[in-house]
């Protein structure tokens, strides 16, 4: 079974003590090599400031610049894990070095997504709805979205590098690690903001691009974050 | 008619948890023991009460979810010979009672920590307890419709994320037996101490927290913890007749008839305490207090110094602020009042406390045990504005009116 791991924490803005972003680096490395055998894919986002917020639908959609204010946590990379069940992604999740200073969700998938080598730049469109109308897989909602979803596909063609529904909020996970110690939360990080419901990986040329595409993803808002293209994944 | 109560409560727990290890779904579980029950008390009130009617149980149920299998277009062809075949491989030759494995697997899954604690507790009711949704909903006072759906939702989160029917293994097992331990002690506690409503106390929860604890200590009995909890429980419990009088108000312990306690669960409860030597939770320390106050002969003959003693080693295991008010509380027995209210002052300003009426209501009892009746009056009356059941409303009320307030 295939999760969808979102890692969540502060922003950090102003200089960076090079010093601990080399040490954060050297944790996430040691983290793919011990779970290399789990992880489907997955990257670092660049900042928020650089990612652009797409509401309205392929039919009026509005495009706003980041960063995005509202919250204090953003996201800040995601994985893909393949795990026999959900105690083997949540051990997966504690490792991710973010759960110590912020939380990582875990969504089960609800398709398996198939991993594709990324080249160049790429972005990840996470797909968000309102919480309270989360459209359930199987369901004839679900059933008319992915009609509008392989429409979509036609058009973005091979810049869809990956992507997959994510099951409804009430089945998330969230991991959070303090003093050694792993809690976790039923439920998405934030408690009524926007949920994600699914995500694409989309590979373009440039920024203008990348929002060109994503406007044409059937979903109430998606928030389009470039890839660090750091994981090597 | 006969009475199929107590077939139905010894039953139900491990029917659904061998259904749900056969059929992979705790649904198809629930529904097929629930005809099969159904079907019982048709066949049972004619033909009488089979030999092993757990066996009876879960063979009928198993047909049913058989039936409901081949029925469901869905499930035709391949998967369908491929759960059959797989449950008459673990069926075959298995004396299907009692299924232990199965119930501890069910109690793993229910108290799983992705599942938030009120999902926990309704979902071990429902499913190893056999309380119908309405029941629950009486019995937490709730409506049925939340508790419908919370359950609905719970179980929906383990089929979708893939939460595993199973005791964990032996890495994960110090991380997860709290979560059982402590769902276990939430059925007691919601039936012990009701924090609303007109009821102090609600029996059915009770009885199901000693039940499951008892359960639980067969089922891991090298935990120390499980044993510690069970002890906890029954030293508690050994006091629930006393605890409020006719009028429906609490009675505090001191005025409580030790006469009326009850001794045979005192002495299940020291012999479990006894097996929980070396245990390295909470539980321990708390069931060590419980035990001091079941056997001293009087109030005044009570050993705070042993009691004090259990409330240090708690809060070095599990610190909280509700332990270091209420060890305030044994302080002032052991070294004096007003020790008592200085060790009370140093967490009466802890934020988690605010909503509670504990800090409020040790210092009012402190005061009038020190004869500061004004005060205490003035403390009982803040307690009870502050959240609080019926009973201990009823109770409060009573001290106002004694310190001339």
């Amino acid at each position: 079974m295939h999760y969808f791991a979102l890692l969540l924490s502060p922003e950090t803005d102003g200089p960076v003590d090079p010093e601990a972003q080399s040490a954060e680096m050297a944790a996430y490395q040691a983290f793919h090599a011990a779970a290399a055998s789990a992880i489907r894919g997955g990257d670092a986002l660049l900042p928020t400031a650089t990612g652009a917020r797409i509401t309205g639908g392929p039919d009026s959609p509005s495009v706003t610049d980041g960063p995005f204010a509202e919250s204090a946590e953003v996201a800040g990379g995601y994985y893909v894990f393949e795990a026999e069940n959900l105690d083997g992604a949540l051990e997966l999740a504690r490792q991710i070095p973010a759960a110590k200073y912020g939380g990582v969700e875990v969504w089960p998938m609800a398709d398996a997504a198939t991993p594709v080598p990324l080249e160049g730049a790429n972005w990840l469109a996470l797909l968000l709805e309102p919480p309270d109308r989360p459209v359930t897989p199987g369901s004839e909602q679900w059933q008319q979205g992915v009609a509008r979803h392989v429409e979509f596909g036609k058009a973005a063609g091979e810049h869809i590098r990956g992507g997959a529904g994510l099951h409804p909020p009430s089945t998330a996970t969230t991991v959070r690690v303090r003093d050694g110690k792993a809690t976790f939360t039923d439920g998405p990080y934030v408690e009524g903001a926007e949920v994600a419901n699914g995500y694409y990986v989309l590979s373009a040329s440039d920024r203008d691009e990348a929002v060109k595409i994503a406007s044409m993803i059937p979903a109430t808002s998606v928030e389009l974050r470039q890839l660090a293209g750091i994981s090597g994944l | 008619m006969i009475n199929l109560d107590g077939v139905f409560r010894r039953e139900w727990g491990p029917a659904v948890a061998a259904l749900a290890r056969w059929s992979g779904d705790l649904d198809v579980a629930e529904d097929a023991v629930q005809e099969a029950f159904a079907e019982a008390l048709r066949a049972w009130t004619r033909d009488g009460v089979p030999d092993r009617p757990g066996g009876w149980i879960v063979t009928v149920a198993r047909n049913r979810a058989l039936d409901r299998f081949r029925r469901e277009s869905a499930r035709t062809g391949k998967e369908f010979a491929a759960v059959t075949e797989r449950g008459d491989a673990r069926m075959e030759g298995e004396d299907v009672h009692p299924v232990r494995d199965d119930v501890l697997r069910m109690m793993f899954t229910c108290a799983h920590p992705a599942l938030d604690g009120a999902s926990q507790l309704a979902l071990t009711l429902r499913l190893i307890s056999g309380l119908t949704v309405p029941e629950i909903a009486r019995a937490l006072l709730q409506s049925e419709a939340a508790v419908g759906q919370r359950i609905t939702r719970a179980k929906n989160k383990i089929r979708s994320a893939n939460i595993p029917l199973r005791v964990p293994p032996v890495e994960l097992l110090p991380e997860r037996t709290p979560h059982v331990l402590g769902c276990i002690y939430s059925v007691f506690t919601e039936g012990y101490w009701s924090t609303a409503g007109p009821s102090a106390i609600r029996d059915e929860l009770c009885d199901e927290g000693v039940r499951l604890g008892g359960e639980l200590c067969g089922l891991m009995p090298d935990s120390r913890d499980a044993q510690a909890l069970a002890a906890l429980m029954l030293l508690h419990d050994s006091r629930r007749s006393t605890r409020v009088d006719e009028s429906g108000a609490l009675v505090p312990l001191d005025e409580q008839d030790r006469g009326h306690w009850d001794g045979g669960r005192i002495a299940r409860g020291l012999a479990r305490l006894r097996a929980a030597e070396g245990a390295t939770g909470g539980y321990l320390p708390q069931a060590v207090i419980a035990a001091a106050h079941a056997t001293a002969p009087s109030w005044a003959d009570t050993d705070w110094a042993l009691i004090c003693a259990a409330y240090d080693r708690l809060i070095v295991v599990a610190d909280s602020p509700m332990a270091r008010a209420n060890r305030a509380l044994a302080v002032g027995f052991r070294d004096g009042f007003e020790a008592g209210l200085a060790a009370l002052d140093e967490v009466a300003d802890d934020p988690r406390l605010a909503r509670s009426n504990t800090v409020a209501s040790i210092r009012a009892d402190l005061l009038r045990r020190a004869g500061r009746r004004q005060e205490a009056a003035e403390w009982y009356r803040r307690a009870l504005a502050l959240n609080g059941s019926e009973p201990a409303k009823a109770f409060l009320l009573r001290r106002v009116a004694e310190c001339g307030g």
